[in-house]
């Protein structure tokens, strides 16, 4: 009997060995599914279905298996071919032999082709002024939102959490479809179509919910030939055709394809669409909060200094009454003194005249005369004389003087020469 | 259907207008209470529109949402 000790102290079994060996191999992630670039040699495919083949270059080779069922191969693959694998380490313990257990394998002249393609149609795309025709505008408050991508995807997941924490139960419809193999372009393009019935406004109104006003199309990252729908005519054409505004959400932030060249706006990733277009709901309450504040604030203060400037207008029309009796009686006043002032000088310009009036008037009194020794004749019944022409010699005639009279007669007549 | 969308952004914008003359001042009463009672509108407006955009969420496989479209539009 031999016990496992005595097995342990001598040279190891080949078979114990050479599984310890696969362990370490297999558990190391650095021979875990990694893309490896060479040429296929030794290719073969055998009836039960597992291919075999060894990758090589001019540096080294190793042994493949694509086994069964494992992933499509490209029927244009055959000896010499140059390819991409996505491998992992293995060992077959019965030949002692490390191997590469290929997941996926493309054959690189098909991603060289893809490339061309893809050229061509921007190429396309642009002589048609599609890449710069105007873009639809992304509506401020989405009211229903189409999101096609993969059902039950880590970007779905992160976009939903996204939507969730900046607008909780924002309307949207998620319409789950495969972003990737060769049913992808297909499955895209039918959920670029239903997303356009869905903003059909009798269509919506039909369903009890408001049209799609916004779709995000989008995946998230990954190889090159896994994004490559996003890269194919079908798709871009749809996206062009869009009566909706449509957000291209495709990959990582280095990926640029086809879809984002002609979209309404283009996200760098999902997440990066959510955070574009999905408002952040508490900070629109913020914004209509604060303006209400402001609204009412701004107008209690004009109110209240209209009210202000009306109890001035107030006290002023309470003493206004005053203020122009006060003006009334002042120019009354004025007017008295000026009436009084005009009379005045009025009297005595007419007692001046007066006066004036007495010295030309006691000039010109005979009595006056007669004082200057002059005198005055009369005829006894009292005429007087003023001419020599009707005297007759012995005629009796009073003289008048100043002081006095005296009886006088005539003697003779002599009528003047002159 | 993007009208609605633009009538959030305009009233936004018009009531911008209408906070920032009042902040200014210098009007009378009228035009005060006229302006607070359009700036008022404004804000109901923007939240109702806010309200609006709740609402049922949806997640179908394409095949599902196809079928759905199929009926409504028959």
């Amino acid at each position: 009997m031999t016990g496992r000790g005595e097995v342990t102290t001598g040279p190891l079994p080949i078979g114990q060995f050479v599984q310890l060996v696969k362990q370490t191999v297999i558990r190391d992630p650095l021979f875990k599914n990694q893309a490896l670039r060479g040429e296929v040699t030794q290719w073969k495919q055998y009836a039960s279905g597992h291919t075999y083949f060894s990758l090589r270059d001019k540096d080294g080779q190793m042994r493949a298996v694509i086994w069964k069922g494992r992933c499509a191969i490209d029927p244009s693959i055959k000896e010499g071919s140059e390819v991409v694998v996505l491998a992992s380490l293995d060992l077959y313990i019965q030949r002692g032999e490390i191997q590469l257990n290929v997941e996926r394998i493309e054959p690189v002249s098909i991603l060289g082709e893809l490339e061309k393609n893809k050229l061509l149609l921007v190429e396309q795309l642009r002589k048609e002024g599609e890449l710069d025709r105007p873009r639809l505008v992304i509506p401020t408050l989405p009211r229903h939102i189409a999101i096609i991508t993969g059902a039950g995807s880590a970007a779905l997941s992160d976009m939903q959490r996204l939507i969730e924490n900046r607008w909780p139960g924002l309307r949207r419809t998620v319409i789950g479809v495969l972003v990737q193999g060769p049913r992808a372009t297909e499955e895209i393009v039918r959920g670029l179509a239903a997303a356009r019935r869905l903003s059909n406004p009798s269509v919506a109104k039909k369903r009890g919910e408001p049209p799609v006003d916004l779709v995000i199309v989008g995946r998230g990252g990954g190889s090159p030939e896994d994004l490559w729908a996003f890269n194919l005519e079908p798709v871009v054409r749809a996206i062009i055709a869009s009566p909706v505004p449509v957000v291209s959400a495709v990959g990582h932030e280095s990926d640029i394809l086809v879809s984002d060249l002609v979209a309404d706006l283009r996200a760098s990733t999902p997440s990066d669409a959510i955070e574009r277009v999905v408002p952040v709901l508490p900070e629109l309450y913020y914004l209509l909060d604060e303006f209400e504040e402001r609204l009412s604030v701004a107008s209690r203060r004009q109110i209240h200094d209209s009210k202000q400037l009306l109890s001035i207008l107030h006290a002023r029309l309470r003493v206004a009454p005053m203020a122009g009796l006060n003006r009334a009686k002042a120019k009354v006043l004025a007017l008295s003194s000026r009436i009084q002032i005009s009379t005045n000088q009025n009297l005595g310009l007419q007692a001046t005249r007066l006066a004036h009036f007495e010295a030309s008037l006691s000039a010109i009194h005979p009595q006056r005369v007669l004082e200057r020794g002059y005198s005055m004749t009369q005829t006894s019944d009292g005429a007087v004389l003023s001419s020599v022409k009707g005297l007759e010699v012995g005629q009796k005639v009073i003289l008048n003087f100043a002081d006095g009279s005296a009886d006088a007669e005539i003697k003779n007549t002599d009528e003047g020469e002159k | 259907m993007s009208d609605k969308k633009q009538t959030y952004t305009e009233a936004i914008q018009r009531l911008e207008a209408i906070v920032a003359t009042l902040e200014r001042g210098g009007m009378g009463l009228d035009e005060t209470l006229k302006l607070y009672e359009e700036g008022a509108d404004l804000l109901r407006l923007c939240k109702t529109e806010l309200t609006a955009a709740e609402g049922r969420l949806n997640e179908l496989q394409l095949g599902e949402i196809e079928a759905e479209l199929q009926t409504e539009e028959q």
